[in-house]
């Protein structure tokens, strides 16, 4: 029995996994990936259970002992109306982390429909939601949600379609690049000689083919709409004092930072920017998995 | 001591209002600082008042000698952005008004201490009744434009401001006591309103207190953005919208000349900006300094913070013809839960007044300060709720604008309510959103169940005690009727000495206090910062700004 002839073994290898498997297991090597995942589970355990361990209710006041600095009273020192700065910082990431997901749900589920028509018809349907899609992404969000505010009223549920409504045509437009290659595949045709209606072609045949650039694009919007968010609440829209709400604190008390007042500022910047660097850390990760 | 015969001179030849005056002050029922502020609004001078005082054993006026400066300098100021075109007419924000009395002066001022001082007029003095008031013009004033100022300019000016035609600003102020055509030239010098109803605090309203009513020629067409064409000791430089505003000494003032060379306005959008720029030393004054935001700047060495005394105040309405607030005792219960000494030390730094749920704060000398302070009282508080019923809370909706300290004082509110049941939810709006269109049924200001108003200062009550309280008042929030106050109004309106307005005060005082349907926190003081070595800047509480006696160290 010759070596050569003999049946080798099978080792684990990539090959026999499922594509599923493949990309948890690209994820669980991903150091930038687990970073990410770290940051963002602590500031979803913060939003989920914060308010059981902080040391002071977040919304009380001692307006007597107001803007203290950092103690070991309290860590982050008091805000203009005496609050604790560590207690609110700690709940302030629950309003973020509900307005920001949702509202980028928002977007996936509209931009990945309109990228599905437009992708799969092309021609005039193409040509005109592009059109549209295109002049709606030259109005900035804030003129948006100017628009809406006065339309809608204030509230979380504005800023959550703002928010949406303006980051669907970017998946839109990717998710429309991705179905323009794969209508041209076999099974594509398959389905239509089977003479599947479009919408089953669309949604059923195509669109689990086109979910990993849909996967990367939502990650990457979520870090954008965690900003958004962060920025409509510093310019007063939706989320509506006394909320802790990071971008609203800042909203609040940047005027103190000429006084000296830097912890009723910092602390909440410092917040926002670990929520975002570690949603897109685990953006990248998603997106170095889903290349393997 | 008192010198009766001195006395006795004095009081020849004055009406028997102004002998009544000088009656109280000899008897003690009328205090030094009630004499000279209401003495200046009968139009007595501040001399005569002097005299009278030290006859009445009070010394001395004190010294009106003030530290000559430097002269020659530029005084750089920072104003908020004028909101629109400056026109006389319809100026109605802080930065606008600001622009008008750079070059605009008035019949006469209101100075900081509240007393009214000759300024275009002379002298002036009402009929027995009250419904005419006569003044008497100053002679030798000069437009920038070169003619002189005469009774026909007045007429022309304040008729311009009473014509509802014009959708005038001012109209807030005259409407239901002076119409157009009731301003009259006896001769050049003399001008005579003839009023709907006595008012004892006319002149209050052609005052600076009514920023819109500067004297401006009889034919002006309408361009007052080219020229700035007024009477005051500044002439026009340069004004170009949303950017700034330069203006230079005017030789031909008719009273002493401005001490500045030229004075400088820079716009800012926000107060940030404007702190740092006098950190920087790229301005020498903020004109308005807001307490909660300006904190960095009240303990800064580098920083002189001019502090006047001033009425203005944020209203807390609650709408008596809606429920949870038609009940009176739950209106009461929400007041005794707000701890308003907190409010003064903490949310204001102690730059304010309390507040006892009435118009009349405790500088203005027709208020009856023997009424006891309102205090927190959650113990009877909750007792007012279990008694009217809603014992277990409520939730309601408290609108409000982001203005100033307004969303921190409604967070204070909610929190303090939050002890007797009540949720309050906080709805806070930009400015344009909150007061809408300023009419009922289209707009949060007027039509919310509950919310939070900025006023501005004002010399005397009677803004306050009508527009958002009368029956038919135009800004009434609260939706309050009451038949018994609106009386009572008219009678404190039409009162024209000292001891009748306080009486009616009292009355009206007790009732609002009753009823409860505006809270009255807290009136805070008027905040300028200046730099360090800059002196003789004036301002007033009503964010005006005189600096012709203004330099520089």
């Amino acid at each position: 029995m010759s070596a050569i002839g003999a049946k080798q073994p099978e080792l684990p290898s990539s090959s026999t996994r499922g594509p599923v498997a493949e990309v948890l297991v690209s994820l669980s090597l991903s150091g930038s990936f687990l970073t990410g995942l770290v940051i963002v589970a602590f500031w979803v355990f913060c939003a989920l259970f914060g308010e059981h361990f902080t040391p002071y209710d977040p919304l009380a006041d001692d307006i007597i002992n107001s803007l203290m600095p950092p103690s070991a009273e309290h860590w982050f020192g008091t805000d203009q109306l005496g609050r604790d700065v560590f207690s609110r910082v700690i709940v302030g990431s629950r309003d973020i982390l509900t307005v920001a997901p949702l509202a980028t749900l928002l977007a996936t589920v509209a931009g990945t429909t309109l990228g599905l028509f437009t992708g799969y018809f092309r021609g005039l349907v193409d040509d005109i939601i592009s059109r549209v899609l295109e002049a709606f992404m030259a109005i900035p969000v804030v003129i948006v949600a100017l628009l809406a505010i006065v339309a809608l009223g204030t509230s979380k549920s504005t800023v959550i379609i703002v928010i949406g409504l303006s980051f669907s045509p970017i998946i839109a437009r990717t998710v429309r690049s991705a179905v323009l290659s794969e209508r041209e595949l076999d099974y594509v045709a398959a389905a239509q000689l089977r003479r599947e209606s479009a919408l089953h072609t669309m949604f059923v045949e195509i669109l689990p083919n086109v979910v990993p650039p849909i996967l990367v694009e939502t990650t990457v919007r979520l870090g954008y709409a965690i900003f958004a968010v962060a920025t409509l609440s510093f310019m007063g829209f939706g989320i509506q004092p006394p909320s802790p709400d990071w971008g609203l604190s800042i909203s609040s008390n940047y005027g103190m930072i000429a006084g000296g007042f830097w912890w009723t500022v910092l602390f909440d910047a410092l917040a926002i920017a670990s929520l975002v660097v570690g949603v897109n850390l685990v953006a990248d990760g998603v997106q170095g998995a889903l290349n393997d | 001591m008192k010198n009766y015969r001195i006395l006795d001179i004095l009081r020849r030849g004055r009406t028997d209002l102004e002998n009544h005056l000088i009656d109280g002050l000899v008897d003690g029922r009328v205090s030094r600082r009630e004499f000279i502020r209401h003495g200046s609004l009968l139009g007595l001078s501040l001399p005569f008042l002097g005299s009278v005082g030290f006859a009445a054993g009070f010394g001395g006026m004190p010294s009106l000698a003030r530290a000559q400066g430097t002269p020659g300098a530029t005084i750089r100021v920072a104003s908020s952005v004028p909101a629109a075109a400056i026109e006389p007419v319809s100026v109605a924000d802080a930065g606008g008004l600001l622009m008008l009395q750079q070059v605009g002066e008035f019949l006469c001022l209101d100075g900081p201490d509240l007393v009214l001082k000759p300024m275009l007029a002379e002298s002036w003095k009402p009929n027995d009744k009250g419904d005419v008031w006569t003044f008497t013009l100053r002679k030798g004033v000069k437009f920038h434009s070169g003619g002189e100022m005469k009774a026909d300019d007045v007429v022309a000016s304040i008729d311009r401001l009473a014509d509802p035609a014009n959708s005038s600003n001012a109209l807030s102020v005259f409407t239901g006591f002076l119409q157009k055509g009731a301003t009259k030239k006896v001769d050049d010098y003399t001008v005579e309103f003839h009023l709907d109803a006595p008012n004892g605090n006319f002149p209050y309203l052609v005052s600076s207190d009514n920023y819109n009513a500067i004297i401006i020629p009889a034919d002006y067409k309408g361009d007052f953005e080219k020229n700035f064409n007024g009477t005051g000791p500044f002439k026009l430089e340069k004004y170009t919208p949303k950017v700034g505003a330069s203006f230079v000494r005017n030789d031909d003032y008719w009273g002493e000349k401005a001490l500045p060379e030229r004075t400088e306005f820079t716009f800012f959008g926000d107060i940030q900006p404007m702190i740092l720029a006098l950190q920087g030393g790229q301005v020498d004054v903020i004109n308005q300094l807001p307490v909660l935001a300006g904190v960095a700047l009240l303990n800064d060495p580098n920083v002189e913070i001019l502090s006047l005394k001033s009425v203005a105040h944020h209203q807390v309405h609650m709408r008596t013809d809606m429920d949870p607030f038609k009940d009176a005792r739950v209106r009461r219960a929400i007041a005794l839960s707000i701890d308003r000494n907190k409010l003064q030390k903490g949310l204001m730094r102690g730059r304010a007044s309390l507040g006892n749920d009435s118009p009349f704060a405790p500088v203005f000398p027709s208020t009856d300060t023997s009424l006891a302070q309102r205090q927190q009282d959650m113990t009877q508080a909750k007792q007012l709720m279990e008694a009217a019923g809603v014992g277990k809370g409520f939730k309601v909706t408290l609108t409000t604008e982001r203005y100033l300290e307004i969303p921190e004082y409604a967070v204070l509110i909610q929190n303090a309510v939050k002890e007797i049941g009540i949720d309050v939810e906080l709805t806070i709006l930009d400015q344009g959103a909150y007061y809408g269109d300023a009419v009922f049924g289209k707009s949060n200001w007027l039509d919310s169940v509950m919310g939070i108003t900025d006023y501005g200062h004002r010399g005397v009550p009677n803004v306050y005690l009508s527009a958002p309280l009368k029956s038919d008042g135009t800004w009434n929030s609260a939706h309050f009727k009451n038949a018994e106050y609106d009386q009572l109004v008219s009678g404190y309106i039409a009162a024209l000495d000292l001891e009748s307005q306080k009486q009616t005060a009292g009355k009206i005082q007790r009732l609002l206090l009753e009823e409860t349907p505006v809270i009255f926190g807290y009136f805070f003081d008027y905040l300028t910062a200046a730099a360090k070595g800059v002196t003789g800047v004036q301002p007033t509480a009503m964010s005006q700004n005189y600096l012709d006696r203004a330099s520089k160290a």
